[in-house]
């Protein structure tokens, strides 16, 4: 219980010090915020009145206070840029780029287990080998490169799925997964890759436990044998890559979602950054760093749960 | 799970994704069904952050507003000429200072309140106040006084006579406004338009939908038109391809129109814009401001090969800061022919051999382009263009537009009539303005014949003076399916007014 | 061994797993397999380096002369690869591509390496509980950072470019390269000869330079081949957002954005740049895992 306890304190100080690097890094920006928001042809007189519309011209300490405290009751404030609320954006891209990400993670897990499981059994024999070398190539094609001949061929070729664009599943079910498809093939080919060679591993490593041993000398096939004992525990680091690799596609999937035209966070992130929209690129910034260390203390608790050697320790 | 049922139910995932959607795809062109379609979809790149030009700048907004939903006394059509529009007809008194403008009393606001001449003194009155921070707002600075002798007329005095003025009227700063509808400008539009906006997706898209009460000069034909919006131009061709948008507004990227020309479905429109693509010289400060190294940079440039190369040959080259839809447009190609020794000669005469220039490029796709064909020409006659790239707006604006810091830069002037601007006081071109300015002020105010003659002298003195390099026209390429009617062939306005599209039958 | 402590710290790095050796197959066998991992890396990494290193000595056309009469000339004698929209020879944008390619990854991975190592064999060696916790505590926040995240706010503060790019890739390495090393610490420290050393009250400085640093030498590498290949693969990627490399300076990634309004008429122009990418990533990737198999003993001893 303590164990517990203390790893959610260190999640709060960690948290804690990633809103200060965070409000630090845009205060670095060069130029005058005000000034970037206010426009070419501003007076002096239009940056003052913006500084105080927006409390810039308080001191930073007092600056960063009622930042941390507005996103605390969940408001990050209004765009000095847009003049709109930074939440509801937030909101909904995030929304956005959750369903793309989790259902290409979905789609790469089908993929790669049964491909990954597929390599460790037939180790040693060339389709074996075959599987591996491909997931190899796999992993060094860029996303969007995969992204741009997924467009040729099932939309421009094909005419099957649409090229780009976003529709909202309660404006239509059929025409949301249609827009869907193809950035999470895009995203979940690269990631099956990655993750075959996981699973690979995983079902090797358990492949030689005495257990899987035992059972194969009372006659069952590896396979079988796999599919009975096995695959429970080569769950274990899979789930914890999957975690891992959910982080970094949070933010990958960014390039994906300026090839589809998706209004996901990371098209927000861009967008704002071209704007010099400081305070929702910190916002923007604030929530993905937020949901990555939640992800790993989710990961990490998952794993204490899991793992019977971490657990029998604590 | 044995290896073959898993593998099975992740093809099964699969298909059933692929299955669910074909159902929700691909909309097809107006021409293959029997019944002729009232909807259509155009994709245009630069996005409107928010429905309110009267705060934020930027050409979107406008683009999407102005004659559609907002609209002004007047208008300017395809040939750049002024045409009614709120107004049906308007008289200049003889000493030029004061318009009378005769309203059309079926023009109605979204609200189904009348347009009345208290509106308009209400909203131009407007633009010159605090609520306006648009900086265009400055153009209605020239008005004196507004005066309504009845509910649909309206009479406009001005400080001094100006032939600029009434063309000016026609872009966003002449927008009628109810006074019950600024509440709320950046989300909700109140105007006398032929449409309504019916959503606005920030980031995505605008649906706008038909006034079945509009009784104005421009009524709509198709019930509902949608602005989308793709930053990038390869998704825009795409989307076109696979039929999820009709018409491409304005296409970015001019390699791609081959293809489409070579596509009976489709239709490739090139017209004209008021975008110079301007190849600017710091005239002020540093090697520029010698002419006869600015003489040798336009000696030395082959503009047709930087059109070329840069924009796929689309674009006309105009050798001045005036489009062929304005009046005074006069053809300057022939003031710097390309003759490359000649430049070296300049260069010579100047000392300026082997000489460094800071040359600051907008990160935007035809300046880039152009850029780099611009440092190789340079090269030859023995300037080193050192190109740096800047992200646009933000840095761009901040470093080389605001501060100066700027050798030599490449960015398309879109605004209409934007000579006196780009080659203003204070403005990043450094120009000596004492060159033109009389001459621009007697011809504002002067007859409409010494207005169109004057302004000839002017673009002409800036080109003579090797002010800057003007490398081409930006050209207004239109993508669309082969059956819709209507579209607007030169962008020669703010508006890409919707209300004369539709789809041709059968 | 100790037990991970946490669940990312008990991962290999997310990218390149080892291919770990199993009972059945001979070591020879085995050795054999590592050694075709290796070879096959080392030959593509190599060609994308004397790539680079030619284009300093030589390449077939001037990359910065554009040839308006030669362009989307197609693949040909004269223009093995073909020509871009400018007439420029995409051979020799390929070889100068290269560089950049090379470059910002040996400068991520310099960067990630010369902070998180010291760090991580500190966090390792130290006796100081709150010293080694204050740098995996630090490790943990620039772990809430990804690589791509990182980058595009540098290119936000600094402005888009290469060295903005390069140094954002490198410091987000940083908390991989600093976990390696201090689990490799770990397990070195527990060994006998440091106990001796350390008896024979031999400095921390000494022991740290030659007994720790040369055993996790091996992982330090394997890590930094892993780490090259991400970068690649982000450098292109930001390339293509418009927020890496700009021109005029010749980077894959950017060539491979360029050439999307040309897919349909000249595919050779995404098809070389895209191969290329994947090629050095594939070279680093093997490398990585070549190493690490030959390094199999010690890793192995993690476990």
């Amino acid at each position: 219980m303590s164990a517990l306890l203390s790893r959610l304190l260190q999640f709060l100080l960690t948290v804690w010090a990633a809103t200060v690097v965070v409000f630090a890094l845009m205060q670095v920006l060069p130029g005058n915020a005000a000034q970037v928001a206010a426009g070419l042809q501003a007076t002096p007189e239009d940056v003052a009145r913006i500084e105080a519309e927006f409390g810039l011209d308080r001191p930073l300490p007092v600056q960063y206070l009622d930042w941390v405290g507005g996103m605390l009751r969940g408001d990050f404030g209004t765009s000095y840029v847009t003049h709109v609320p930074i939440s509801p954006l937030i909101a909904d891209s995030v929304q956005v780029t959750l369903i793309l990400v989790l259902a290409s993670m979905a789609v790469a897990l089908l993929i790669a287990v049964p491909v990954g499981s597929t390599a460790a059994l037939l180790r040693g024999r060339a389709a074996g080998a075959v599987l591996s070398g491909l997931s190899q190539v796999g992993v060094a094609v860029p996303n969007f490169l995969a992204a741009i001949l997924l467009v040729m061929v099932f939309s421009l070729g094909l005419g099957w799925f649409p090229s780009s664009g976003w529709q909202a599943p309660i404006e239509g079910f059929g025409g949301f997964l249609s827009h869907l498809v193809l950035p999470v093939l895009a995203l979940a080919l690269v990631q099956a890759a990655i993750l075959t060679r996981y699973v690979r591993s995983a079902v090797l490593e358990v492949l030689r436990e005495d257990y899987l041993r035992t059972a194969r000398a009372k006659g069952r096939t590896a396979a079988g044998a796999l599919a009975v004992h096995g695959l429970r525990n080569a769950a274990i680091p899979v789930i914890t890559v999957a975690g891992v690799q959910l982080a970094t596609l949070l933010v990958g999937a960014v390039v994906i979602e300026q090839v589809f035209v998706l209004p996901g966070i990371g098209s927000e992130l861009i967008r704002a950054v071209q704007n010099r929209d400081l305070l929702t690129v910190q916002g923007i910034v604030m929530v993905l760093v937020l949901m990555v260390l939640v992800l790993n203390l989710v990961i990490d608790l998952l794993y204490t749960v899991l793992d019977p050697r971490v657990r029998s320790r604590s | 799970m044995s290896r073959p049922i898993l593998l099975t139910a992740a093809l099964a995932a699969v298909g059933l994704l692929a299955a669910g959607c074909s159902a929700g795809s691909g909309s097809t062109g107006g021409s293959g069904g029997g019944e002729t379609r009232t909807d259509i979809v155009i994709a245009h790149t630069a996005e409107p952050t928010n429905l309110d030009f009267t705060t934020t700048s930027g050409a979107a907004i406008p683009q999407a507003l102005m004659e559609n939903v907002y609209e002004s006394l007047v208008r300017i059509d395809q040939s750049g000429e002024v045409q009614p529009a709120l107004a049906k007809s308007w008289e200049l008194s003889d000493d030029r200072l004061t318009y009378t403008f005769l309203l059309d009393e079926n023009a109605t606001f979204s609200t189904g309140d009348p347009v009345t001449a208290e509106d308009v003194k209400f909203s131009y009155e407007r633009v010159v106040s605090d609520d306006w921070t648009n900086a265009l707002s400055a153009k209605m600075d020239i008005i004196e006084t507004i005066e309504t002798p009845d509910e649909h007329t309206v009479e406009i005095t001005l400080e001094r006579p100006s032939n600029g003025w009434l063309f000016e009227l026609a872009s966003l700063v002449g927008a009628v406004f109810s006074p019950d509808g600024v509440g709320d400008l950046a989300n909700e539009a109140v105007g006398s338009g032929p449409y309504t906006v019916e959503k606005f997706t920030r980031g995505q898209e605008i649906v706008f939908a038909k006034r079945d009460d509009y009784a104005g000069a421009a009524p709509g034909t198709l019930d509902e038109v949608t602005f989308r919006y793709f930053g990038d131009a390869v998704a825009a061709a795409n989307a076109l391809k696979s039929g999820q948008v009709d018409v491409i507004g304005s296409l970015q990227a001019p390699e791609l129109t081959a293809e489409f020309e070579a596509d009976d479905t489709k239709q490739v429109i090139e017209g004209t814009t008021n975008g110079e693509v301007l190849l600017s010289m710091n005239n002020a400060e540093g090697v520029f401001s010698d002419q006869r190294v600015r003489e040798a940079v336009l000696h030395g440039i082959d503009e047709q090969a930087v059109l070329d190369t840069a924009w796929g040959g689309k674009g006309t080259l105009i050798g001045g800061m005036v489009p062929p839809t304005d009046p005074y447009y006069e053809d300057l190609t022939d003031v710097w022919p390309t003759d490359v020794e000649r430049a070296k000669e300049l260069i010579a005469e100047a000392g300026v051999e082997g000489e460094s220039i800071s040359f600051t490029v907008p990160s935007l796709p035809y300046a880039q382009a152009s850029a780099e064909i611009v440092a190789a020409q340079l090269g030859e006659i023995g300037l080193n263009a050192e190109i740096e790239t800047q992200e646009f707006p933000a840095v761009w604006i901040e470093q080389t537009m605001t501060e100066k810091d700027y050798d030599m830069s490449v960015v398309n002037h879109a605004e209409a009539r934007d000579l006196l601007t780009v080659f203003g006081e204070g403005y990043y071109t450094g120009y000596d303005t004492s060159r033109i300015a009389d001459t621009a002020l007697a011809a504002d105010q002067g007859s409409e014949e010494e207005y169109v003659e004057g302004m000839k002298e002017v673009a002409r003195t800036i080109t003579e003076d090797a002010a800057a390099g003007f490398l081409f026209l930006f050209p207004n390429l239109i993508v669309a399916d082969a059956a819709v009617t209507g579209l607007p062939e030169n962008a020669v306005s703010d508006a890409f007014a919707i209300s004369g599209l539709g789809w041709s039958e059968g | 061994m100790s037990a991970p402590r946490s669940a990312v710290e008990a991962l290999p790095d997310p990218v390149a797993p080892a291919a770990p050796g199993p009972a059945s197959p001979t070591a020879s066998r085995r050795s054999r397999r590592a050694d075709l991992t290796l070879v096959t890396g080392a030959v593509l990494v190599g060609l994308v380096v004397v790539l680079a290193l030619v284009s300093f000595v030589w390449t077939p056309y001037d990359y910065a002369a554009p040839d308006p009469a030669a362009r989307l000339q197609g693949v040909s004698a004269a223009h093995p690869f073909g020509t871009d929209r400018y007439g420029r020879d995409t051979l020799t944008w390929i070889m100068m591509g290269a560089r950049i390619t090379l470059l910002v990854g040996l400068i991520a991975v310099v960067i990630a390496l010369v902070v998180g190592v010291p760090l991580g064999v500190l966090a390792g060696m130290t006796r100081i509980r709150w010293l080694s916790g204050l740098v995996m505590r630090g490790s943990d926040v620039l772990l809430a950072f990804p690589a791509l995240l990182l980058a595009i706010v540098f290119s936000a503060v600094f402005g888009p470019g290469t060295v903005p790019a390069m140094c954002a890739l490198g410091i987000a390495a940083i908390p991989a390269f600093a976990r390696v090393a201090r689990s490799g610490t770990l397990q070195i420290m527990s060994r006998e000869f440091i106990a001796a050393a350390r008896t024979a009250n031999r400095s921390p400085w000494a022991i740290a330079v030659t007994h720790v640093l040369p055993n996790i030498g091996g992982l330090v590498v394997v890590q930094a081949s892993v780490a090259f290949a991400l970068s690649v693969l982000a450098e292109a990627g930001l390339s293509f957002l418009g927020l890496g490399t700009q021109p005029p300076t010749p980077s894959w990634g950017r060539m491979l954005q360029e050439s999307q309004q040309y897919l349909g008429t000249a595919p050779e122009l995404a098809i070389f740049p895209g191969v290329f990418i994947a090629v050095a990533v594939l070279g680093f990737n093997l490398l990585g895992d070549g190493l690490r198999d030959r390094l199999d003993p010690t890793l192995r001893g993690r476990e």
